[in-house]
């Protein structure tokens, strides 16, 4: 180092070192801009194809009924979709709030739509923003309430459809047999006359996402 | 990654026991920079002992360039980084209370703390003024609510509002303090010198 930037008193140094930063600054480009994002591309492509992102209604079915809860689920449809029915532990982030949520990067976090377009998007919107642990409903809430609000099952049924019928009536489901379906007429087919949807027991939203505080 | 808290390298929990260490040494540099005497900063609203100024515009400086060169560099997420919002009016009429408080008792809540802790009874009775005027404020918080809500702008930045590039602010911030010093310095002497008084 040179002489003379020795001689200099520690302040003096210390001045000229932040002079010499904030000059230096100016060259730099902007660093704020939080939308703009580097998407690596070929990982998201990668992780599509395995299809590891899914999770089949069933699945899910069998954690809430484990009680498993190292998962947020998360519904993005409207307010008062979520109003009349949502799945039991879920939290209401419409997609155009997803990113301003307080979901946490590290967090696994399961999305669900009405179907698969919407979580699609929050998924994309998510994982190029940083989050690690994004995954889908498959079939969002039109595959649960096929799969499992409102199964049909065989008459015959066996004891695989058996299990099935016990997971429906848990979630306040009604299964449907299938020969009740075919031998009504064809007008009833064209619309099918859906029972109602099971009524919310806990107020809508169940647990809300635990915000961590912050400022002072 | 920083900001850790955001990325959940801990719990709740522990950003406690951080704070705590953080707090400490906050505290202590305080202590350190003379900010434990009611004195020293009550002389910056009289121009004849700028340390205040000098010590807080030296933190400024330092955590701006910090949080700018880390972020470039990729260390740090800035987006991520809690920013409250604006409500205009109602922190202009706080920041005035605030200052006035600060003449008046000679700290801010932060050094009152430092000072009551230090072992001086200004400063302990200070903070009971504190806990008085909370207790105050809280009683009235329905009455003020609306105003306190009031002229909401969301989350604001410089960079944003004046519509100038990140690093542009930095460089003008940096300028200012630096200006700031000299100008302190040299008003220092020819106060002092007009007042009889040393600076102490």
């Amino acid at each position: 180092m040179k002489e003379w930037f020795i001689k200099l008193s520690i302040s003096k140094k210390l001045t000229l070192i932040a002079g010499l930063l904030g000059v230096l600054a100016l060259f730099i480009e902007n660093t704020s801009n939080k939308n703009v994002i580097d998407v690596n591309a070929k990982e998201m492509a990668l992780s599509t194809i395995r299809n590891r992102d899914r999770i089949d209604p069933v699945i899910l079915a069998d954690w809430l009924i484990k009680e498993n809860s190292d998962f947020t689920l998360v519904d993005l449809r409207s307010e008062k979709e979520f109003s009349e029915y949502n799945i039991p532990t879920s939290v209401n982030i419409p997609i155009e709030n997803v990113l301003a949520s307080d979901l946490m990067r590290n967090q696994k976090i399961l999305l669900y739509g009405n179907d698969d377009v919407t979580s699609a998007q929050a998924w994309f919107i998510l994982r190029s923003s940083n989050y690690k642990a994004i995954y889908i409903l498959k079939g969002g809430m039109n595959g649960w309430k096929k799969e499992i609000l409102f199964p049909t099952l065989a008459v015959n049924a066996t004891s695989e459809f058996e299990k099935i019928k016990q997971i429906s009536l848990h979630f306040g489901g009604t299964p449907q047999l299938a020969s009740a379906e075919q031998s009504t007429t064809s007008a009833a087919i064209v619309k099918p006359n859906l029972p109602s949807l099971p009524k919310l027991t806990v107020p809508a939203g169940g647990k809300a996402v635990k915000k961590k505080k912050e400022g002072c | 990654m920083m900001p850790y808290f955001k990325f959940d390298y801990f719990g709740f929990d522990f950003s406690l026991v951080i704070a705590f260490v953080i707090g400490i040494g906050f505290g202590f540099a305080l202590e350190r920079g003379g900010f434990g005497n009611a004195r020293i900063l009550a002389a910056q609203f009289y121009f004849y002992n700028m340390r205040v100024l000098k010590v807080m515009f030296t933190a400024i400086v330092t955590a701006m360039l910090g949080l700018f060169y880390f972020s470039w560099i990729g260390w740090l997420d800035l987006s991520l980084v809690y920013i409250g919002d604006t409500y205009i009016l109602p922190q202009i009429i706080g920041g005035l209370l605030l200052g006035m408080g600060f003449v008046i008792g000679g700290y801010c809540p932060g050094t009152s703390v430092v000072s009551a802790s230090t072992g001086r009874t200004d400063g302990m009775i200070y903070l009971l003024g504190i806990f008085f005027g909370v207790f105050v404020f809280g009683e009235m918080f329905p009455l003020l609510e609306g105003f306190y809500n009031s002229t909401n702008m969301g989350r604001v930045t410089l960079p944003e509002f004046l519509g100038l590039s990140h690093g542009m602010i930095v460089f003008l911030v940096v300028a200012m303090a630096l200006g700031a010093f000299a100008a302190a310095e040299w008003g220092e002497k020819v106060l002092a010198k007009k007042n009889g008084r040393g600076v102490e």
